[in-house]
């Protein structure tokens, strides 16, 4: 079972490097979109800052169990920030992707949900696609102020971490902010790699940094820059999600490779002690029985 | 100098190989590109992409993104890119009529913009393998 999940962990992981010439490219682009647009004041929907009175909280959990606590973390800090939303005063809806999520958010009632998406065994850019829709018209139809991404980061094998992105609004330099204002540059790219370490498995994630060459001067815009940052945008929406959809994914197979693995060796030892249990009882037996013969035979000689 | 073309999506690379032609349909109209383009940067709204390989035409359905060529390397980012073959037609045309009718039952903003995008998608899914969309469907 354990070597069934890593197997599975290395295509998660294979997914997020396909996904990189996709990010790179785009990560030029915008860079270099962003260096034209400097004095202007950008105005598009998916960057609009506004007061916030409601927030969309995404929460994606897996689909099925035997994952040891990975769920549970995820949820539990859902609690949580749904608690620090309602002491200042926020509203919140939650959008929920994954089995396991929508079952908890179905049995409470009394927790404003806007949607329960079922999750799939390998995020496709079609889910990421009907999650990011949803997202921008709540965004764009400002029936919420602000989008927050809770998933789970892939730290390493033993280690799960959810984390709270803000995901919208966008900053058109595409940074990625967690929920304390901490900001990475879109530029900087982190990934994950399952490989072996002394005949175990172990994660690493390395920091990959874009190169952003200025384009040559001649490249004519075929629209004015701030329709091609419009276009650009909701692609770079839509990575964020698969990427979240990818690690979360990852983060669970490595939990369902760890509590198999437990799971195993608890097996074994229970094995083993019973084992031992059951030839003691029938040594006692075999010794009884053995002494009864003696004790008899000894009466009759 | 032959025209080489890349689609990627943000999970695989849809497309990379050379070409002789390409037809790009941008919210400003339709561009057609040749060997020797000048640079040029443009945003693509949901529509098709028209290929040319070998004298034949090859179709493909792009959901929105952007084009860039420079130097007779001309690359697309899309959210999601269907070659014609990979379509269904009748699934494609069912998937028109289906989100006609949630436009038109369509309440508030919310579900107005969303209804619009399945719209836009499934009209271009169905111009991709060259069936023109069916009439409204009667009351």
């Amino acid at each position: 079972m354990k070597l069934v999940a890593a197997a599975k962990v290395r295509r998660a992981q294979e997914a997020v490097v396909n996904g990189r010439p996709f990010s790179e490219n785009l990560v030029k682009v915008l860079f270099n979109v962003n260096s034209q647009l400097q004095t202007e004041d950008i105005d598009i929907p998916l960057t609009q800052i506004r007061t916030v009175k409601k927030i969309a909280l995404v929460v994606i959990t897996g689909d099925r169990g035997l994952c040891g606590g990975f769920n549970n973390y995820v949820l539990k800090k859902a609690e949580e920030r749904m608690g620090q939303l309602r002491k200042i005063g926020v509203e919140y809806t939650i959008v929920s992707i994954g089995k396991k999520g929508n079952g908890y958010f179905k049995r409470r009632p009394y927790i404003p949900v806007d949607r329960l998406i079922d999750g799939e065994s390998a995020p496709t850019t079609k889910e990421a696609q009907s999650i990011a829709d949803e997202l921008f018209s709540l965004f764009v139809s400002e029936d919420v102020d602000k989008v927050e991404l809770l998933y789970t980061r892939f730290v390493s094998l033993i280690k799960s971490d959810p984390v709270i992105h803000t995901l919208l609004p966008l900053s058109p330099q595409g940074e990625v902010c967690d929920i304390n204002g901490n900001c990475v540059d879109a530029a900087d790219d982190e990934m994950f790699r399952l490989t072996t370490k002394e005949g175990k498995f172990s994660v690493e994630r390395e920091i990959v940094r874009t190169e952003t060459p200025e384009f040559s001067g001649v490249l004519t815009f075929e629209q004015e820059p701030i329709q091609i940052l419009d276009a650009l945008l909701p692609l770079y929406l839509n990575s964020q999600i698969l990427r979240a959809l990818q690690e979360s994914i990852a983060s669970e197979l490595a939990a369902r490779m760890n509590a198999m693995n437990n799971a195993s060796d608890n097996a074994r030892d229970l094995n083993k002690s019973l084992s031992i249990s059951y030839n003691r009882q029938r040594q006692a037996k075999i010794t009884g029985e053995i002494l009864e013969i003696v004790a008899g035979s000894t009466v009759t000689i | 100098m032959t025209l080489n073309l890349r689609v990627m999506a943000p999970n695989r690379i849809v497309w990379n190989s050379e070409v002789q032609e390409i037809i790009l349909s941008t919210n400003s109209g339709q561009i057609g590109v040749l060997p020797n383009h000048a640079p040029l940067l443009t945003a693509l709204d949901i529509g098709i992409l028209k290929i040319r390989i070998n004298g034949q035409w090859s179709t493909m359905a792009l959901m929105g993104g952007f084009a860039m060529i420079d130097n007779n390397q001309m690359t697309i980012l899309v959210n999601e890119a269907e070659k014609a073959v990979e379509i269904n037609p009748q699934e494609a045309r069912d998937t028109f009529q289906i989100a006609q009718k949630k436009l038109a039952q369509a309440e508030g903003r919310k579900q107005v913009i969303e209804a619009n995008l399945a719209l836009k998608r499934a009209k271009a899914r169905l111009e991709a393998i060259d069936a023109t969309p069916p009439s409204p469907v009667p009351n």
